[in-house]
């Protein structure tokens, strides 16, 4: 069906209508995005009693301004104490962090908030006008292909690595041999499990983000006696002129968040790829296509944008193969569907001409969604960065609190609670001796799903390896990625050469 | 009670057991009329948003209101096709009847048998209440050169056919290599990790053919064509074209390879707690006349053909003769050679 102008109006004025469910489904998609551990599916599956009981329309609108807040706020932990709230802010902390480190701390959270919803903003949009071919993207898109795209994420590694190529790449293999730790993707069988019923399903993501991230920060902040003094004064003093800045930095840096968004709503359409695959690939891409990729890593904006544009462009990417083909494009989406079934709409092509209130409906509430946001989210920026000058001690037992009973919270195992104390001590240790923990933890994201793309696309060729090369569109892809490999590498070269006397 | 003669005397001492034993009967008997005094925590081995989550939150609309309103609490453990779910069930659930487990008895009696898992079939566990018979089928995409089964088979004779399974210790995939097996034919079969990654590698064209049960099929009618079953009989023949099962088209003795949904419990659950096992047994029984769960299962998308009660001792014969075909097709089916 097409949409006119009239319905979408209409659409737009009842999605405007629904702010009564929209606000609070923001606000716990806020709260429950800052702890690493409590995840949107999880909290919708907790809240399907109350959806299902829901007006259809409402019950969308709550569930997708949840959604949508929460991938958001993953950041704020990320840029402020260096904790991901999930796995698609990862990437954010690399250079999100180092610009609070660097006393602009509200600075990042508003580049963080503008990036996610304008990203979130213009590719739902976007998808409004565009659904039908969108949807044809996932069917394009197969395991040949994902190969490549994974690959672009991975190659971050040795971005990472650039400072010290040995450890970088240490610590990225360490990290892809974890990664390998569970089930195998052909026949199910247990491997390197110790025994362990809880690794079966490979190692657990949010208790390895919070160990290798916010216990080994928490040692890190012990040690070194992070209190207030050690942070610039300007950060003490949370002032609006600082969320200026931050919107004239998201400014000055918007065809970033434009391209981002939409690099995110494409790898959001595919079945199955995560919003972590995005964040990393458009962190990577970002700095490829930067003419001062050297900065990178060291609180740069372009840094904390790319991430959180993809991160959130990927929330109106995984709906699109939900609605347009009735299936869902990950877990969240998942529990979505649950609720539609419950209210007898069957999702897939047909719903379009059924019931396109549904379908392009969900799409609107999401742009509604994001409008909302933006008058909550940018006095959020100016107190949540008030959380850098709260002391050491108060603040690390806080973290470690809250973090470890989110590693329980997951999966309901006390194993992960001692997972994620393990996985502190390596990360500590890694900090401690310059290696790069982002670096293991793409090992341990990526690493299952390549291996699964991979053997998946080396069983369709029944084991001829040049079925890697079978593709129009995976031989472009390959093309770009070593393009992207080897470009930056040429250009450091003839800097080199350009600065010898 | 005053204080007084204090001797007990054989009529009182038999009095006194008459009463106690009445006290012990009234209150197991309302301890009966008790059951469920609180809500149910349900494993399901399989990830949120599946097939089963979906299917066991239809049937409990109905079951609910027959155990005093009590809610089910669904815990998602899925991995290593299911293993995760099971072992933890039988390790770490209490065994008292309000913990129960949603499985699909096909692909995960499959993986019992294939896996070894800690755990003892039916000794430690016993389903009690087969939800749905859902037949495997070969389906291929709606435009694809291959119109029927034969043209299938035809193929995978010239050359290995790529068919999109769920997992391979399913029993779809069994029927598959069975098939191969009894014609000649060459299958090539890649894992997709559940239902849904499976139908789209066939869309896309990314695997020729693609095997799954068939209620999932039913609602892709326009992009997916279902080819045939692996059963004796397509109950759902209006809603596939009328697709000839297997062994009418070849003559086969394949037997019937479904999946099959069903609540499961501890034995010793049912060995402490007879009454409460009772209860649970004659209640789902009820469910299947419910029509808040047939109006769910309608709105979940499953075809109401495929509803079929199979009660303890259907299911548990059932599970085992999976057990034994696991074990004929081993070799194919697992990673030990």
């Amino acid at each position: 069906m097409e949409l006119d102008l009239g319905t979408l109006a209409d659409l737009f004025a009842r999605s405007f209508s629904l702010w009564w469910v929209i606000i609070p489904g923001i606000a716990l998609g806020l709260a429950v995005g800052v702890l690493p551990g409590f995840s949107p599916q999880n909290t919708l599956i907790i809240l399907l009693p109350v959806t299902l009981a829901m007006d259809i329309e409402a019950a969308l609108a709550f569930m997708i301004a949840l959604y949508c807040a929460n991938h958001l706020s993953g950041g704020i932990p990320a840029i402020l104490v260096n904790i991901p709230g999930s796995g698609g802010a990862a990437a954010t902390t690399i250079d999100g962090y180092q610009m609070t480190k660097n006393g602009q701390a509200q600075q990042a959270l508003v580049l963080s908030f503008v990036a996610s919803v304008v990203g979130g903003l213009i590719t739902s949009v976007a998808v409004l006008a565009i659904l039908p071919w969108l949807a044809q993207l996932g069917l394009i898109l197969r395991s040949v292909e994902m190969v490549v795209i994974i690959l672009f994420g991975l190659t971050l590694i040795a971005v990472l690595a650039a400072k010290d190529m040995l450890k970088g790449l240490i610590g990225g293999a360490f990290g892809l041999m974890l990664g390998a730790i569970g089930t195998d993707q052909v026949y199910s069988t247990p491997r390197a499990t110790f025994g362990f019923l809880e690794l079966y399903d490979g190692l657990p993501l949010v208790p390895v983000l919070i160990g290798l991230f916010a216990v080994s920060e928490c040692l890190v902040m012990l040690e070194e006696k992070f209190s207030p003094k050690a942070i610039p004064s300007k950060a003490q003093r949370p002032q609006w002129a600082d969320t200026l800045d931050g919107l004239r930095m998201s400014l000055k840096y918007w065809w970033q968040i434009v391209w981002t968004g939409f690099l995110g709503l494409v790898i959001g359409v595919i079945p199955g790829a995560g919003a972590y695959i995005a964040s990393f690939v458009a962190y990577q891409q970002s700095r490829l296509f930067s003419k001062t990729p050297e900065k990178y890593g060291t609180g740069f904006p372009p840094g904390v944008i790319a991430p959180e544009s993809a991160n959130n462009g990927v929330t109106s990417g995984t709906l699109v193969p939900t609605m347009a083909i009735g299936i869902p494009g990950g877990s969240t989406a998942a529990v979505m569907l649950i609720v539609l079934q419950y209210q007898g709409i069957t999702v897939g092509p047909r719903l379009f001409q059924d019931n396109p209130n549904v379908a392009y409906g969900v799409f609107v509430m999401m742009t509604v969604a994001y409008i909302l946001m933006i008058p909550l989210i940018l006095p959020l920026a100016r107190y949540a960065s008030k959380v850098v000058t709260v002391p050491v001690h108060i603040i690390v037992p806080l973290i470690l609190g809250l973090t470890v009973v989110g590693a329980f919270a997951d999966r309901e195992y006390i194993f992960d609670m001692a997972l994620a104390l393990v996985f502190g001590v390596i990360g500590y240790i890694a900090v401690k001796t310059n290696y790069h923990v982002t670096s293991i933890l793409i090992g341990v994201l990526l690493g299952p799903i390549f291996e699964r793309y991979l053997l998946r696309a080396l069983r369709i060729g029944q084991g001829d390896i040049m079925v890697l090369f079978s593709s129009p569109i995976a031989n472009v892809l390959w093309g770009l990625l070593v393009i992207s490999v080897v470009y930056p590498l040429w250009r450091e070269r003839r800097l080199a050469r350009a600065a010898a006397p | 009670m005053t204080s007084g003669n204090s001797n007990i005397t054989r009529r009182g001492l038999g009095l006194g057991a008459a009463a106690l034993a009445t006290a012990g009967l009234a209150r197991g008997a309302g301890a009966q009329a008790a059951f469920p005094s609180r809500n149910f925590r349900v494993v399901i081995p399989t990830g949120q948003g599946g097939g089963a989550d979906r299917l066991a939150r239809s049937f409990d609309d109905g079951w609910t209101k027959l155990l005093n309103g009590r809610q089910f609490e669904y815990e998602f453990f899925a991995g290593a096709s299911g293993q995760v779910g099971y072992e933890l069930f039988v390790q770490r659930r209490e065994a008292d009847a309000y913990n129960l487990l949603f499985g699909n008895m096909g692909p995960e009696m499959i993986m019992y048998a294939l896996q070894r898992p800690r755990f003892r079939f039916p000794e430690d566990l016993a389903y009690f209440c087969r939800i749905d018979i859902d037949d495997s089928a070969i389906f291929v995409r709606e435009n694809s050169p291959m119109r029927r089964v034969e043209d299938v088979i035809a193929e995978a004779k010239r050359r290995p056919v790529n068919v999109a399974v769920s997992r391979i210790p399913h029993p779809a995939s069994i029927g598959m290599l069975a098939l191969g097996q009894a014609q000649g034919a060459r299958f090539n079969l890649i894992p997709y990790g559940g239902g849904s990654p499976t139908m789209v590698a066939v869309m896309n064209g990314e695997a020729e053919v693609g095997a799954l049960p068939v209620s999932g099929l039913t609602a892709q009618a326009g992009r997916l064509r279902v080819l045939s079953l692996f059963a004796s009989e397509n109950i759902v023949a209006e809603l596939t074209n009328n697709a000839p099962t297997v062994n009418q088209v070849f003559g086969t003795r394949i037997p019937d390879l479904y999946s099959s949904r069903s609540w499961a419990i501890h034995t010793r659950a049912i060995e402490r707690f007879p009454d409460r096992f009772r209860r649970l047994e004659e209640t789902a029984q009820r469910v299947f006349e419910d029509q808040d769960f047939l109006n769910a299962l309608e709105r979940a998308g499953q075809p109401r053909q495929t509803v079929r009660f199979g009660n303890r001792e259907l299911c548990t014969r059932y599970a085992l003769d999976m057990i034994e075909l696991a074990n004929r097709f081993r070799q194919e089916l697992s990673a030990q050679r």
